[in-house]
């Protein structure tokens, strides 16, 4: 019966209804906007650091991704590999095999990082070949080719089409050098990388370096990055039972990038900062709508009291309108604010006209404005909402129903 | 003047009303300066330390080295740091060598970057040495001291007071070794940093390498970065009389700062958007439903002869006062809690342990706003314009009410 | 050989006592470290040696001819294994190529990477660079001396450019060649050993044919060169230690 007269109500004033929603659906598609665009620039830092050279779930011997020690490396058989592949989650799998030593052309040597890789299969999960900025990414069916960074190009002075020579001690002690071709030259943003890391063929790597059949770590790239600790956990356990070696060890990027937890906390707290300051703002433009709504209709309750219906009833029925209202919003707020993130999630807002790359707390962020969708995006804005409007409904229920009729009736 | 005292009495007549819009106004407005200063604060501090332990507000350096970091592409220091220091808007002109070499303990052997300095400058404008007590200060009477970054001394196994060799190249490309002993340590949690850089002197670095008199860089630090633009031009005049050497703008030494700055500054702006359509939607939406509420008293004021044009100036004259008034209170409130922030700022070690790395640049643990009067004087007048803007179509709306119409309107 | 007598003499001299001992000149002892670490030197040398190296990853045997000009220049080239047949290693002064037959290029080592380990052994390049100057960058104290051998402790001076915490030699007392050097930290820890052992007369010198090297931290490991035949004198000039040799197969 209340309900009825609730939705009455509301009908009957559709005007002052229909400003009150627009106002609530508009803040609260623009917060769950707001926060879809932080969280986008948030997962662009992760995908980009990750992606750009570590993976987001790496394998490896235990012990290895500390000391990078050549001999701390194991064979990923078969087995293995059938193991990650079976697994929904798991996009792209790479092997790697990773070389420090010399890169030489003509009078220039430079120390550099060689990694050994299957070009098609690191292509699946790492961003290098995006970001060729010469020449082309190599194909598998040439050995002899490989990638480097600009800088290290730079340095060496050489152009894609040239050969460099890599000297190294090999795992047999002998001194590993072969000649490879630079086919294509990338630019990542990430300093370090650019100056030091050239990729090449993993088999030419093994021959070279007297390691058969063996690579130091599996790169794998999965559906969702952020969950990427809790699946290196399953998959942890999966690799401890199914194969009896006992000794990989699975990490997320995490733990491969302890600094990007630090960022990741950071994360957590501005979001709570900046959610806190677009909902003041919200919240008290909802709030004042509300509370006028309410407060303007002080005849009409005191005509309602006069009529005799009881006061707490009273405070109910307006209760139950902003209860209503305020979830009819939050509905159409959560389809508008899909739809804006949607929007920037396809499109965004594109800045490398005006930037290059931008590092942070090790990771690189690529000069675009994007948003993504997330759970929590959605929830926080919808419960504060909700939050909010029985706030603020509830002072100014307790005024009505608190009201003397004939005060009411007498003051207009 | 009529209309605005009639306007005004409506507003008190509505006070409650107007209580609450105008408090919804400027608590938006206060907010959004309050954010916009902290921003521009926390840029402003991560620029300065990143000058401070980069290269400087402005750098000099050799053409093309910037892009190939050749340790052949150095030009002769001469007086020129004296020279710009008698500039008075110039706190400090670092020359520093920057070199590649090996790092030898008798336990084991890493490759660092070394960077020769003037200690005593260096130790006031770098971020990276503000923790060093002045007991781990590189001595000038002990051309052998040097400074270690943390890790770098785990993996050499030594420790403060112990020997290490370093090896570089010098200019005609031979091997030289150094004797050096560890004087403090570099503790910046920046892992490439802590790994690899060592400190030595600038006339230690020089005499090892050859390199008498020259110098890779020259990061010249300014009291105050606002003077950049014209001391482009006076620093410009003074070097360029040497064609080897280029003066850059931080923006330009340190592109990676510049651009996670940028970047920022986009980000934010979207969300000042975000925050601004929001306040234009509640005024919007209680101007519109204030006007609403009255179209019974437009009628009667209708009825008893008042023209449509001076509705129209009533209503847009009301909501000018309104936003006014929010304006101005949403800047004392700001201006408040800016004073705050300038004051006391926010403490980072609150929430996170470690050092923060933005751009290459650690964080100041501490955050704090920086003063942007003419940002919040457009603000205000932004709040002013769309209460008038918001209030046109309410306006319109009433002066086109026919008076019975209106009156019958319950 | 005047050198020779000279040393012969002060340690004949100055021969039983302890305390006598420790004031024996500084000059003395200099010239005898100098002996040992320019015995394989002379004014120009050629020789015939394999190099045996185990870690505990891998064993190899690597056999290398070797020239050298007073100690300032040197160059050697790997014989066997066939697989690194031709490579090269040249040092003029204080800087060190390797040239690489089977890609034919001659790389420059970096100072980054004078740290590396030299042909895979526990010798580094900077070992190759520095190690023959002991004489000119320590001070030295006679620890002990009996009939056998003599026991030298090196201190490096103040301001050589030496990891080093000391060095002590142990010398064979009738040969005067060495038979161990110990190599320490700064908090005096054993770093690593150089045994030498198997004494063979060439002319007139009687020196070590064997040089096993041992790090300390690593007991399983060492590096051991075996001198096969060695020549003095030969006659090569410095400008035999060029680039263009260094690429002759």
């Amino acid at each position: 019966m209340l309900i009825k007269l609730a939705f009455f109500n509301l009908w009957r004033n559709s005007r002052r209804t229909l400003l009150t929603l627009s106002a609530m659906v508009i803040s609260a598609a623009m917060l769950i906007l707001a926060l879809g665009i932080f969280s986008g620039m948030f997962a662009d830092m992760l995908a980009s650091t990750t992606e750009l050279y570590h993976g987001h779930i790496v394998i490896s011997k235990r012990g290895y991704q500390d000391k990078r020690d050549l001999y701390t490396n194991f064979s990923a058989d078969s087995k293995t590999l059938n193991l990650l592949k079976k697994q929904p989650y798991i996009q792209g799998i790479s092997t790697r095999l990773r070389v420090f030593g010399l890169l030489s052309h003509r009078e220039e040597t430079r120390p550099a990082e060689l990694l050994g890789v299957e070009f098609s299969h690191e292509a699946q999960v790492t961003t290098l070949k995006q970001k060729l900025i010469a020449g082309r990414f190599p194909d598998n069916f040439r050995p002899d080719e490989g990638i480097i960074g600009s800088t290290l190009a730079r340095r060496l002075k050489i152009a894609p089409g040239q050969q460099l020579v890599f000297v190294t001690q090999a795992a047999d002690g002998s001194i590993g050098n072969a000649l490879f071709t630079v086919c294509g030259i990338f630019s990542s943003g990430d300093q370090i990388r650019d100056a030091s890391l050239a990729l090449v063929d993993q088999r030419w790597l093994q021959e070279l370096m007297a390691l058969p059949a063996v690579v130091h770590e599996i790169a794998l790239r999965i559906d969702q990055p952020l969950l990427a600790a809790d699946q290196a956990t399953v998959l942890q356990k999966l690799l401890d039972s199914e194969l009896t070696l006992g000794v990989l060890d699975v990490m997320d990027w995490g733990e491969l990038l302890p600094q990007m937890q630090e960022a990741i906390a950071s994360y957590d707290i501005s979001r709570m900062i900046l959610v806190l300051i677009l909902y003041s703002a919200a919240g008290v433009g909802v709030l004042n709508t509300f509370y006028m709504s309410v407060m303007e209709r002080s005849h009409e309750f005191g005509i309602l009291l006069a009529i005799g219906m009881p006061p707490t009833r009273l405070r109910h029925l307006v209760l139950l309108e902003s209860l209503i209202l305020s979830v009819i919003s939050v509905s159409c707020a959560l389809l508008l604010g899909g739809i804006l993130t949607m929007y920037m999630q396809q499109v965004g807002i594109d800045l490398s006209d005006q930037m290059g790359a931008v590092t942070y707390a090790g990771g690189t962020i690529a000069p675009h404005l994007r948003a993504v969708h997330e759970l929590g995006n959605y929830m926080l804005p919808a419960i504060s909402l909700l939050m909010v409007s029985l706030l603020a409904s509830y002072f100014p229920a307790r005024r009505a129903s608190n009201l003397q009729p004939v005060d009411v009736i007498r003051g207009l | 003047m009529d209309t605005i005292s009639f306007a005004w009495k409506n507003l008190w007549h509505h006070r409650r009303r107007t209580l609450i819009t105008l408090l919804g106004i400027s608590m938006a407005l206060m907010l959004t300066q309050t954010l916009h200063n902290l921003a521009i604060g926390s840029y402003s501090q991560i620029i300065e330390s990143g000058v401070r332990s980069g290269s400087g507000h402005f750098a000099i350096y050799h053409h093309g080295y910037r892009q190939d970091h050749d340790e052949k592409m150095t030009f002769a220091v001469g007086q020129l740091p004296h020279t710009l220091a008698t500039s008075p808007h110039i706190e400090f002109a670092l020359p520093r060598i920057h070199i590649s070499g090996l790092a030898q303990s008798s336990h084991d052997s890493r490759a660092v970057a070394i960077m020769g300095i003037n200690m005593v400058t260096e130790a006031v404008v770098n971020p990276l040495l503000r923790q060093l007590p002045q007991d781990q200060w590189l001595r000038a009477e002990q051309p052998r001291d040097a400074l270690l970054g943390r890790r770098l001394l785990e993996e050499l196994q030594i420790r403060l007071g112990q020997k290490l060799v370093l090896t570089v190249q010098d200019r005609d490309g031979n091997l030289v070794s150094e004797l050096l002993r560890v004087r403090g340590i570099i503790d910046s949690r920046i892992k490439q940093i802590d790994s690899t850089l060592v400190m030595i002197g600038r006339e230690k670095a020089a005499e090892i390498t050859g390199l008498h008199g020259q110098i890779h860089e020259l990061a010249i630090v300014l009291h105050n970065a606002g003077v950049m633009p014209q001391l482009h031009d006076e620093i410009g005049q003074r070097v360029s009389k040497n064609d080897n050497i280029e003066l850059v703008a931080w923006q330009v030494s340190m592109p990676n700062l510049a651009d996670a700055i940028r970047l920022d500054y986009a980000s934010q702006n979207v969300m000042l958007v975000i925050i601004l359509l929001i306040i234009t939607i509640g005024i919007v939406n209680t101007l519109l439903m204030s006007v609403m509420e009255r179209i019974h008293e437009f009628g009667i004021m209708l009825a008893m002869g008042a023209t449509p044009l001076r509705l129209w100036q009533l209503i847009l004259c009301e909501s000018a006062i309104l936003g006014a008034a929010a304006a101005t209170f949403g800047t004392v409130l700001g201006s408040l809690s800016t004073w705050y922030l300038v004051e006391v700022g926010i403490d980072l070690r609150d929430f996170i342990s470690e050092n923060m790395e933005f751009g290459g640049v650690v964080f100041e643990p501490i955050i704090r706003a920086t003063w942007t009067p003419m940002w919040m004087l457009e603000s205000a007048l932004y709040i002013v314009l769309l209460s008038i803007v918001a209030a046109l179509y309410p306006a319109f709306k009433a002066a086109r009410l026919s008076p019975v119409d209106a009156m019958r309107h319950s | 050989m005047i050198i020779l007598l000279l040393i012969l003499s002060t340690l004949c001299c100055s021969s039983s006592a302890a305390s006598a001992e420790n004031t024996v000149p500084n000059e003395q002892l200099q010239q005898l470290i100098q002996r040992v670490e320019t015995q394989y030197n002379g004014d120009s040398a050629h020789a015939l040696t394999t190099m045996s190296v185990s870690t505990s990853h891998w064993q190899r045997t690597l056999t290398m001819e070797f020239w050298s000009w007073q100690r300032e220049r040197f160059l050697t080239r790997i014989l066997r294994p066939a697989k690194e047949k031709g490579v090269g290693t040249l040092k003029i002064e204080r800087k060190v190529w390797n040239y690489l037959p089977k890609v034919d290029r001659v790389i420059k080592i970096p100072s980054s990477m004078m740290g590396g380990a030299w042909m895979g052994s526990h010798i580094t390049n900077d070992d190759l660079v520095k190690s023959s100057h002991v004489d000119e960058d320590y001070l030295f104290t006679l620890l002990h001396a009996d009939e056998q051998r003599y026991q030298i402790e090196c201190l490096p001076r103040p301001d050589s450019a030496t990891v080093w915490g000391k060095l002590i030699y142990t010398i064979d007392r009738p040969t005067l060649t060495p038979k161990q050097i110990r190599y320490f930290d700064e908090d005096m820890l054993l770093v690593r050993t150089i045994f030498f052992d198997q004494l063979h007369q060439i002319d007139e010198r009687i020196i070590p044919m064997r040089m096993r090297v041992q790090p300390a931290d690593k007991p399983g490991e060492q590096t051991v060169l075996h001198y096969q035949s060695i020549e003095f004198d030969t006659g090569i000039g410095p400008e035999f230690f060029s680039l263009r040799n260094l690429k002759k197969h």
